[in-house]
């Protein structure tokens, strides 16, 4: 079956006065009917611009400069990049929903909040007016509004910023879309309510099958909530997989850091949390090579000069690492011997990799 | 309108008639501290004329029991005295002939003021950084540094000399009041100026609110762009414009007095510069009280705009 939605070498560029700034550099991924996809990668790796671009929203004075945007299950998908203002605009919220990061400033003070919701239903052809009319309880009932017959009248500023993130989600489902794109729809909020948040966007998926692509820097939210992750490290995706693959066994080093970074219940009471040191990098000026390398602690000679491809490290799992192909190393064994950082044990034996257990890769322990 | 905005409309009304009897308490004690009187200026009427004027008019009795026949008259009857200088003429019949006067022509300044004014800010926001945004800050620009006499001029020289030149003598733009033609030209002569800062205002204004997330939210959600600028954007930009709506309408009217003299406009600008040169006291303290009253009123109607734009305001 076709994909509902396929990115295909996607590559989204901010030109500026002083260069280009290549946000999103040729992505590949997809989402299947019903499916929920996490992006997950820390701030300026390029994932919320990936989901703008989707909906065409890249803000001033970024471009799409390449690739497609393939969206639509049955038979002819249309290409998203292509399309005219006209289609464009009949396809955001109609066909592709999506909610904001922080529900506080996403929704219009000065209109009701039924009235909102009613007119993302007014402006595609999906409903008549009699139904959008009719519609907006039933929906502000569905994700579980309170006493949502007399919320309608009520402004923005009377709810509370977990009621308002709901109101973005009925209004995101109004048109029943087949895809929500949820960019960090639960990081504004507290911990308890982003619980419900999570909850109610499962149950969502699961009853109106709605495929949903959920942007994070949060693993567990992933983990809650996701079949499938992309990690996307300065433009690029570094690793893809299923969740559960790639939570037991993460293969691109940045995943694993980014796991090994999360505080567990689990873990052994004197076991310190990894920092992944130094900082993302300055996207006008990205480092030659793989990207993540100036941060890397299994880096090899190979990483400094040239970017690893993606490629496949298990059934269904892909990352983006020359430590991964053992073909790079066997190549230049000597190089990355002689490499400035010592490389720990495991990269020297690539044999090893797919046996490897839970997060805990030695060396790093070493660290 | 619910009880809270009654109760409100009624403070503000209450300290509006309050600030005009102090302002007018003021410029009455005040003007009648200056050395000399009315008729000083008057060679040709003798000492004792002079003498039988000022005991007419009751301006030889001491101050404070001038002040509380005055504002009795006021009180009572409304009668906010008697000219100093047309003899016999009442003032608060002039002063309401020459209110609806400056008023008609600053409502035509302040439309004008209006659509144009937002409109070419709205552009040159939804446009920014294309020529049309160049072109209206250019205009915006111009007009702000442009002292509304020098408009006054370039627009009488456009439509009376050049229009007259260019029509071959067949069309001549008659200055003056009292037709509804002759008002668009002093109107627009009177709101360049606050048009020009109505334009940049509007423009910084919905400059910061097209980046903000619900607009965002509104295009996200696929509606129209005229929907989604109108709507969604200038409802929301519209309320720092707005706050300075309230000290334009009073600038206009009470500003007019350049314009109603080079128009030939008989408004209370003119009444208002002419009073004062002939020291006609009544007739100023009337004007004063008249334009506090005004602000008071515009900074009013301005207040009550707020909450039917922003309904996180309300009284």
């Amino acid at each position: 079956m076709a994909p509902l939605l396929q990115v295909e070498d996607l590559k989204t560029y901010f030109h500026l006065r002083d260069g280009v700034v290549k946000a999103v550099d040729g992505i590949t991924f997809h989402v299947d009917k019903g499916e929920t996809v996490g992006i997950v990668g820390e701030s300026g790796s390029g994932k919320s611009i990936t989901s703008l671009s989707i909906m065409r929203l890249v803000p001033e004075p970024g471009r799409i400069v390449h690739g497609r945007i393939l969206f639509g299950a049955d038979g002819q998908p249309k290409d998203v990049v292509k399309m005219t203002d006209e289609e464009i605009r009949d396809f955001r919220g109609s066909d592709v929903s999506m909610i904001f990061q922080d529900p506080m400033t996403s929704l219009n003070p000065v209109l009701k909040v039924g009235f909102q919701v009613r007119e993302a239903m007014s402006a595609h052809d999906r409903f008549s007016d009699e139904q959008s009319k009719a519609r907006v309880v039933p929906l502000l009932k569905k994700v579980r509004i309170p006493g949502a017959a007399d919320r309608t009248k009520a402004y923005p500023h009377q709810f509370s910023g977990g009621m308002r993130q709901r109101v973005m989600i009925a209004m995101g489902l109004s048109n029943e879309p087949s895809l929500l794109i949820a960019d960090e729809p639960t990081t504004a909020l507290d911990v308890t309510v982003q619980a419900q948040i999570l909850e109610l966007l499962r149950d969502l998926n699961r009853e109106m099958g709605t495929a949903i692509i959920l942007i994070t820097h949060n693993l567990a939210v992933v983990a809650s909530l996701c079949t499938r992750v992309v990690v996307m490290y300065a433009g690029r995706i570094v690793e893809e997989g299923y969740t559960r693959d790639i939570f037991k066994n993460p293969q691109h080093p940045y995943t694993w850091s980014l796991l090994r970074s999360m505080p567990r219940l689990d873990a052994a009471r004197h076991s310190k949390l990894l920092t992944i040191s130094g900082l993302p990098p300055d996207m006008s000026n990205p480092p030659p090579g793989c990207k993540f390398h100036p941060r890397c602690r299994f880096r090899v000679d190979r990483c400094l000069e040239e970017e690893p491809p993606l490629g496949e490290v298990g059934p269904n799992q892909y990352a983006r690492c020359w430590v991964l192909m053992q073909n790079a190393l066997v190549t230049q064994p000597e190089k990355a011997a002689a490499a400035e950082v010592p490389i720990p044990p495991l990269s020297a034996e690539p044999a090893q990799i797919d046996q490897r257990p839970d997060p805990d890769r030695p060396g790093a322990v070493k660290a | 309108m619910t009880r809270g905005t009654l109760l409100y409309i009624g403070q503000r009304t209450l300290l509006i008639v309050l600030t005009a009897f102090i302002v007018s308490s003021i410029v009455f004690i005040g003007v009648h501290q200056l050395p000399g009187n009315a008729f000083v200026g008057e060679r040709r009427t003798s000492a004792a004329a002079q003498q039988a004027l000022l005991n007419y008019y009751g301006l030889d009795k001491p101050w404070p029991q001038q002040y509380g026949t005055w504002v009795t008259g006021v009180i009572t009857r409304g009668d906010l005295g008697e000219s100093l200088k047309q003899r016999g003429q009442k003032i608060t019949p002039l002063l309401l002939r020459e209110v609806r006067v400056s008023v008609t022509l600053g409502l035509f300044a302040m439309a004008f003021c209006i659509i144009f004014g937002m409109g070419l800010g709205i552009l040159a926001a939804v446009k920014q950084n294309t020529w049309i945004d160049y072109l209206a800050s250019f205009l915006a620009t111009v007009g702000y540094s442009m002292p509304n006499f020098v408009t006054a001029f370039l627009l009488i020289l456009l439509t009376v000399t050049g229009f007259y030149a260019w029509s071959g003598g067949a069309f001549y733009e008659d200055i003056g009041w009292g037709k509804l033609e002759q008002i668009p030209v002093p109107a627009i002569a009177l709101g360049l100026l606050p048009m020009t800062l109505i334009t940049r205002l509007t423009r910084a204004s919905m400059l910061e609110v097209i980046r903000q997330d619900y607009v965002r939210t509104a295009w996200a959600k696929g509606l129209r762009s005229r929907v989604v600028i109108i709507r969604h954007a200038l409802r929301n930009a519209l309320i720092p414009v707005i706050t300075v709506l309230g000290p334009i309408t009073t600038g206009v009217i009470t500003g007019s007095v350049v314009i109603e003299y080079l128009f030939g406009i008989p408004g209370l600008g003119k009444e208002f510069v002419s009073s004062i040169f002939q020291r006609d006291y009544n007739i100023v303290i009337a004007v004063f009280t008249f334009y506090a009253v005004l602000v008071g009123l515009a900074n009013l109607a301005v207040d009550l705009v707020y909450p039917i734009l922003d309904p996180r305001i309300r009284y």
